[in-house]
């Protein structure tokens, strides 16, 4: 029996959507700074959304490596793009798909899946971002449900969300297990949200701060067992650092292209600049570096598929890949030279998009100390 | 209505290199993709299909690897897809490709609708679908630029000409070949692509047996016409750019049309322009 490899015409299909759609466009979307809703509403046309989740439940039944595959080809186009795609498959709607009532799903889920609407996740607090034991947004049991109230910050789609998956301390005295996921809409009472921030990089992606303030929410609005919500979160950060690294990679491949035909276009005494070695050696390293983050990150993908446990290999792909992915845009505006440093070319998106993938998923510092420590130290 | 859509896999590229001593093209480090004109075929069938609540059936001949182009057809929203794969196919010109279609056409049987790409970008005949026409006794209309209106018995199309355009009608069955201003093609949904990917997938591959045909009906030895010495055509003039201050261009291209070689035309502007200049 003959069969197509979904993988590769998944990549290839996407690959297309990318070159026609997205890169045409992409640094007018990034220079006017809006939602890129119109390339959202195609992504949602072609199934994208539901891509990890199973089709006889309405997601389009892919898997990790699928997901990661997208996101990797979206961020060669436009990193904004790519990770509000990616908040809208995982995180953003991951709980909900979970543990959410079918009314819920048929509310918000389905039309997410559709782009109808977007979602997004609230977990990094003004005094707590990976220290999730610092989580102090509160939700306090009520007669027939929770008061929420707190301050959530850096929330990716934020001001533009439909609904947030939120994580908030139920119990202070259990820390950790004290700690749950909430379903909240937006439009509910209390519910508020700041200006976008100004950003160094992914600009079309808005970002804000989301406050509640005494918002009262039904008890099955709790996604998840009590207290299971570090727990829950945990079967998706290997996904999340996994995806991370994709993002990397993507802009890894959008920086050496770039790259190599700049020097191969660019002469400087008599000769394209790429004859030089300096300039070789700066492809060479860059064209290594993604190599290694494509191996890393496909292996923890393909590890998460066969439900084989993965939170170092995939903490090392995220660590590894978005420090090529930085150093491939720092090497990218030196070959661009000058024009590296204008905003006419890509290079200069790049570098700022390249900071974005540096704390989503943990920060380097944080993977440091735990990388350090599950390899024995 | 049943429709049924004639694709074709080729290399993403219009710029065809050839192989010298074989003739053949060179595919290597040439992606394959969906005939671009093949693409608008499948979404005018899919927006008939989603109108008139039919069923598309998508067919192509070639290689294993073209199942890729069939299963992006089921992603774009077509029922089912036939693949025609036997080695006795390899060679066919556009007589027995088509006739090879043709029989599989009647294999499936009833249809009211055949569409196919204006043309493939490897071989440029624009062949195949006349020819299919032919082998089906059906009506055809070539370069279809939209489908005005179509019920059980009959399609009205928009036909593009080289100087505009006219209005055809054709009972049905027919067979149309479009062209792409018919349409925008949309993308491939995922998870169909997926679920095509899978075992129970909604597509078959069939041989010469299947199709009923004896190896010498098809393929090269069914082939009515035979390549005999395949080349890159020689260009004999090539443009050439001259860039730079206005007079010192003008002065080149003087000199540049009076060494031209054997072209006393050349040699007489260049010599009106220095009669001109002096």
């Amino acid at each position: 029996m003959i069969r197509a490899n979904a993988e590769e015409l998944i990549r290839k299909s996407i690959a297309r959507f990318v070159d026609r759609e997205i890169i045409p466009r992409a640094q007018e979307i990034d220079n006017k700074k809006e939602f890129p809703i119109e390339i959202l509403k195609q992504i949602a046309e072609m199934g994208v959304f539901g891509i990890r989740y199973p089709k006889e439940k309405g997601g389009a039944g892919g898997n990790t490596t699928l997901y990661c595959i997208i996101c990797e080809e979206l961020a060669r186009g436009l990193m904004s793009v790519a990770a509000i795609t990616a908040m809208q498959c995982l995180m953003g709607t991951n709980f909900l798909f979970h543990f959410g009532t079918d009314q819920m799903r048929q509310t918000y889920f389905y039309p997410a899946m559709r782009g109808e609407k977007f979602s997004c996740f609230c977990l990094t607090e003004p005094e707590a971002g990976s220290d999730l034991g610092a989580v102090s947004t509160s939700a306090k049991k009520t007669e027939d449900g929770y008061m929420v109230n707190g301050l959530k910050t850096w929330v990716t789609n934020g001001p533009i969300a439909d609904f947030f998956t939120v994580l908030c301390q139920t119990n202070p005295a259990k820390k950790f297990r004290g700690l749950n996921f909430f379903f909240i809409p937006r439009d509910t009472p209390g519910v508020s949200v700041s200006q976008p921030f100004e950003t160094l990089g992914t600009v079309t992606t808005k970002m804000s701060e989301v406050a509640f303030s005494n918002v009262h929410i039904p008890e099955d609005y709790r996604l998840g067992q009590e207290g299971q919500g570090l727990d829950n979160l945990m079967t998706i950060l290997a996904e999340i650092r996994s995806m991370t690294a994709a993002l990397a990679i993507g802009l890894q491949r959008a920086a050496l292209a770039d790259s190599i035909r700049y020097a191969q276009e660019r002469e400087a005494f008599g000769r394209p600049i790429g004859k030089y070695q300096l300039i070789q050696a700066k492809v060479a390293n860059m064209a290594t570096q993604l190599e290694a983050s494509r191996l890393m990150t496909y292996r923890a993908t393909r590890m998460i598929d066969q439900g084989i446990p993965c939170m170092t290999e995939a903490s090392m792909a995220k660590y590894f890949a978005t420090e090529a992915a930085c150093t491939a845009a720092d090497e990218c505006t030196r070959i661009f030279g000058a024009y590296g440093y204008s905003m006419e070319y890509n290079a200069q998106r790049y570098y700022r998009d390249s900071r974005f993938l540096l704390n989503g998923g943990g920060t380097h510092e944080i993977l440091q100390t735990n990388i350090a420590r599950w390899a024995g130290l | 209505m049943d429709i049924i859509v004639l694709v074709k896999q080729v290399p993403n590229t219009t710029d065809v290199k050839l192989d010298e001593k074989t003739g053949s093209l060179i595919r290597e480090g040439l992606e394959s993709i969906l005939n671009p004109d093949d693409r608008h075929a499948l979404e005018a069938a899919v927006q008939l299909k989603e109108a008139t609540k039919g069923h598309v059936t998508v067919v192509s001949m070639g290689p294993p690897q073209a199942i890729e182009v069939l299963t992006e057809a089921i992603g774009m929203g077509v029922d089912q897809g036939i693949l025609l794969s036997d080695t006795a196919f390899a060679g066919a010109d556009t007589w027995a490709t088509s006739s090879t279609l043709g029989k599989a056409i009647q294999q499936i049987g009833k249809f009211d609708l055949i569409i196919c790409g204006r043309q493939a970008i490897d071989g440029d005949t624009a062949q195949i679908g006349p020819q299919v026409a032919d082998y089906l006794h059906v009506p055809q209309v070539t370069y279809v630029a939209e489908i005005d209106n179509i019920d059980e018995k009959s399609v009205i199309v928009k036909r593009r000409l080289e100087d505009g355009y006219e209005m055809v009608e054709s009972e049905l069955p027919a067979l149309l070949t479009v062209i792409s201003e018919i349409n925008k093609p949309r993308y491939p949904d995922v998870g169909k692509m997926i679920a095509a990917c899978h075992e129970d997938a909604s597509i078959k591959t069939w041989n010469a047996a299947d199709i009923g045909v004896t190896v010498h009906e098809v393929g090269l030895a069914g082939s009515l016409t035979h390549v005999i010495k395949t080349y890159v055509p020689k260009f004999k003039r090539q443009g050439e750019i001259i860039e730079g201050d206005t007079k010192a261009v003008v002065r080149e291209l003087i000199q540049k049309l009076g060494r031209s070689e054997g072209s006393t035309a050349c040699k007489a502007v260049a010599a009106a322009c220095r009669l001109e200049a002096s």
